[in-house]
């Protein structure tokens, strides 16, 4: 006893700081503690809503929609949540395994099947009104849609990909460029392509490329221009099973990339290892005449950046066996935790009025799934490649993968990586076809064997 | 004449050896230093300038609007001042406890010590992701989630194993005589560790305090997740929202917000720069 004294007094003051710091945390957490318990308490419970909206113009007008809504329902409040496009997975993972999820939530169609498929999600469909319903198109519809009706999530924004073209090139090398009635064919674009790449400076380095594209991640505009071609990699047998094929068609689409990049150098090479918004710099300083498979938001990018007199326009789809392109959808969810789902179907329904649709679509440069915002003149500026824009709603089309469990692991995991070995010339196009359909149905075939279903 | 010759060769071996010793330390700094270099540069060039894709160090215009933008943007200095906040609270957290624990464990060996340590080592090796929903229950039981108390939490016990194991390390290198001394010298332990052993530790908790609140400055993972109120979000998670989708940025705002993250470990690394000094242990002990 008396050695356990003399330690204390030995080290006391060692004691005291350590005591001190533990009374401190205490103080601080105890205290924080109480503030929240007080205030679960008081909450009156605004619904959460996570938005994705991240450019300036498109955060402003989802904040003016909520601010509308929250001065029309008193009684109800929204609180919006400001999130990312690159943490929202994890983000929302964990806030599904964790129960603690906005009860609204902004993603797309494509990463939304696989938190169906696992229960996520609340379905829909009971709650939307008719006017709704018949307004977005049914192809926009079907990417959310499960076999059995029920909808998980509404599509209100649609990814479309347009081929951005400098109008001042094209005019300097006599191309014609194609219109809504009369659009290019693949072998049109080699040609145009190849009047379009210069050595303008006389180096014997080409510094005017015809074409570019960002491959790095290559498989989304792959998948969704294949349909052109007839194609779509993923193919059902007669038992209903999936498989993965590069067959003729996929391999034309393909094959045709590769001419442009390895055999007519139409294509600049840098986009190889660059993503589609990387390009728009290369495209604005003159050095693409066209930019090829990049989406409808780009347009933005170049209004925003383009130097005074920059003049541009956009193309409408080339056309290889139909004009036709798979499409991916952005999406408003209500997790099945929900215990509010009805007045937070009411706030989404409300969130994407027409009016509201187009205003978001405006904001965010993308296509609108509903037809009146399509029809809207706000909508079909013919010097920002609205009309063009606008005019792609006809040809999208749903690819066999919309609903497809493990899809987005096989695109990111599979696909991706080939592409790119392929596109860096590492691997044949044989070879890259070889090893896309071995390696994505063991993939799939793991999700199969989980029993998941859409 | 030959010794003057080998001497004059050998000096001429020296000066190049120190030229290109010189000269690597010079291109090592630059690599590290030209992100930083770039972003600031980009920081302030026109959006046109950025979108040019003519690459240039140094803006052909000189402009203010990213800068001018970011701070329009109420939620970015809101996230500023609760990003300074659990950076501060996590490093003063962190230090008061790894201190004393550092001490004990490099001066008192018993039987828990090296299981203590390995400990210590082996919590390192667990990835954020693996414990997050755990994490996020345990806080959510104790209502610390949503609060940026919970976030200090999670970092000051991510952080002290690091911070514990690093102060071990510099009190072990402390010798034993100056405690020994300054005892024969009628010292109490704690005035030998408060008078002796915390001066000759100020590199150390220098280094300790700049560890805890970088950590906790940079984070963004614990933050995204623990942190679901608006009013509440910390400066990486905030950076994150100039990038959108298909590798899309709001590139001006986004340099200048990202520089803006940088001055106050800069700030930091300024102040406790003279605590780095080496050399303090010298001659402290003679033979």
């Amino acid at each position: 006893m008396q050695r356990l004294i003399s330690w204390i007094l030995y080290y006391k003051g060692f004691i005291i700081a350590g005591l001190l710091a533990v009374l401190i945390i205490s103080v601080y957490i105890a205290g924080e503690m109480a503030i929240r318990l007080e205030s679960d308490e008081i909450q009156t419970g605004p619904l959460r809503f996570l938005s994705l909206a991240w450019q300036e113009e498109a955060v402003a007008v989802v904040q003016e929609i909520t601010q509308d809504w929250n001065q029309a329902h008193p009684e109800q409040q929204v609180e919006l949540i400001q999130g990312t496009w690159n943490a929202v997975h994890d983000y929302l993972i964990t806030g599904f395994e964790t129960g603690d999820i906005p009860d609204i939530f902004h993603y797309e169609s494509a990463v939304i099947v696989d938190f169906a498929l696992r229960g996520y999600l609340a379905d829909l469909a009971p709650y939307i009104s008719d006017e709704m319903r018949d307004d977005i198109l049914d192809v926009n519809w079907a990417s959310v849609t499960r076999p059995t009706g029920a909808v998980m999530g509404i599509p209100f924004l649609a990814e479309s990909s347009i081929i951005l073209y400098n109008l001042d090139l094209i005019n300097e090398a006599g191309v014609i460029a194609p219109t809504n009635e009369d659009p290019w064919t693949w072998d049109d674009l080699h040609i145009a392509a190849k009047k379009l790449t210069k050595d303008r400076d006389g180096d014997g380095v080409i510094d005017q490329w015809g074409t570019a594209m960002g491959l790095r991640n290559s498989a989304n505009i792959l998948m969704n221009q294949s349909i052109a071609f007839g194609g779509s990699f993923f193919y059902y047998d007669e038992q209903g099973d999936i498989e993965v094929r590069v067959s003729k068609p996929e391999k034309e689409l393909i094959g045709n990339l590769a001419r442009m990049l390895f055999v007519d150098k139409t294509m600049s090479p840098s986009g190889v290892g660059k993503s589609g918004a990387e390009m728009i710099p290369g495209f604005l300083a003159g050095n693409y005449a066209m930019v090829v498979g990049i989406g409808s938001w780009a347009r933005q990018q170049v209004v925003e950046n383009a130097a005074e007199g920059f003049n541009w326009a956009v193309m409408p789809p080339l056309k290889a066996v139909t004009q036709n392109m798979g499409v991916n959808t952005q999406t408003l969810s209500i997790p099945r935790s929900c215990k509010r789902t009805a007045i937070a179907m009411e706030f989404i329904q409300f969130l994407l009025s027409s009016e509201n649709t187009t205003r978001l679509a405006a904001s965010d440069w993308m296509l609108p799934t509903r037809q009146s915002s399509l029809e809207d003149p706000r909508l079909q500026a013919d010097s920002t490649g609205w009309k063009v824009v606008t005019a792609n709603a006809q040809f999208l089309s749903t690819g066999p993968w919309v609903g497809l469990p493990g899809y987005i692991e096989w695109k990111s995991r599979v696909a991706n990586p080939i592409f790119q070995e392929f596109f860096s010339q590492r691997i044949s196009l044989d070879e890259a076809a070889e090893r896309i359909e071995s390696e994505s149905n063991s993939v799939l075939a793991r999700y199969q064997v989980r029993g998941l279903k859409w | 004449m030959q010794i003057s010759k080998l001497l004059a060769s050998r000096s001429l071996k020296r000066r190049i050896g120190n030229l290109l010793m010189h000269g690597l330390i010079l291109t090592f700094l630059l690599y590290l230093l030209f992100p930083l270099i770039w972003m600031i540069s980009t920081s302030f060039k026109t959006t046109a300038e950025i979108y040019s894709g003519i690459p240039s160090l140094i803006p052909k215009v000189f402009t203010g609007e990213h800068y001018l933008t970011v701070f329009q943007e109420e939620r970015l200095l809101k996230s500023i001042a609760n990003s300074l906040y659990v950076g501060i609270i996590t490093a003063i957290i962190v230090v008061m406890i790894s201190l004393p624990a550092a001490y004990a464990l490099s001066r008192y060996k018993t039987a828990v010590n090296k299981v203590v340590m390995g400990w210590i080592l082996t919590s390192q090796i667990f990835p954020a992701i693996l414990i997050m929903i755990p994490l996020f229950l345990v806080l959510r039981s104790l209502h610390l989630t949503d609060t940026l108390s919970g976030l200090v939490l999670v970092y000051v016990v991510w952080d002290i194993p690091f911070v514990l194991w690093m102060l071990q390390g510099y009190v072990k290198e402390i010798p034993i005589e100056l405690e020994e001394a300054a005892a024969i010298d009628g010292a109490s332990q704690t005035q030998i560790i408060y008078k002796i052993i915390m001066p000759l530790l100020l590199p150390a908790i220098g280094a300790a305090v700049l560890f805890a609140f970088i950590s906790a400055w940079n984070e963004f993972f614990f933050a995204l997740v623990l942190l679901k109120s608006p009013d509440l979000s910390t400066l990486p998670v905030e950076l994150a929202r100039y990038t959108g989708i298909e590798g899309q940025s709001r590139t001006g705002p986004l340099a200048a917000a990202s520089f803006i993250a940088t001055i106050p470990s800069i700030v930091l690394f300024a102040i406790l720069r003279k605590w780095f000094s080496s050399g303090a242990l010298q001659g402290a002990v003679k033979g």
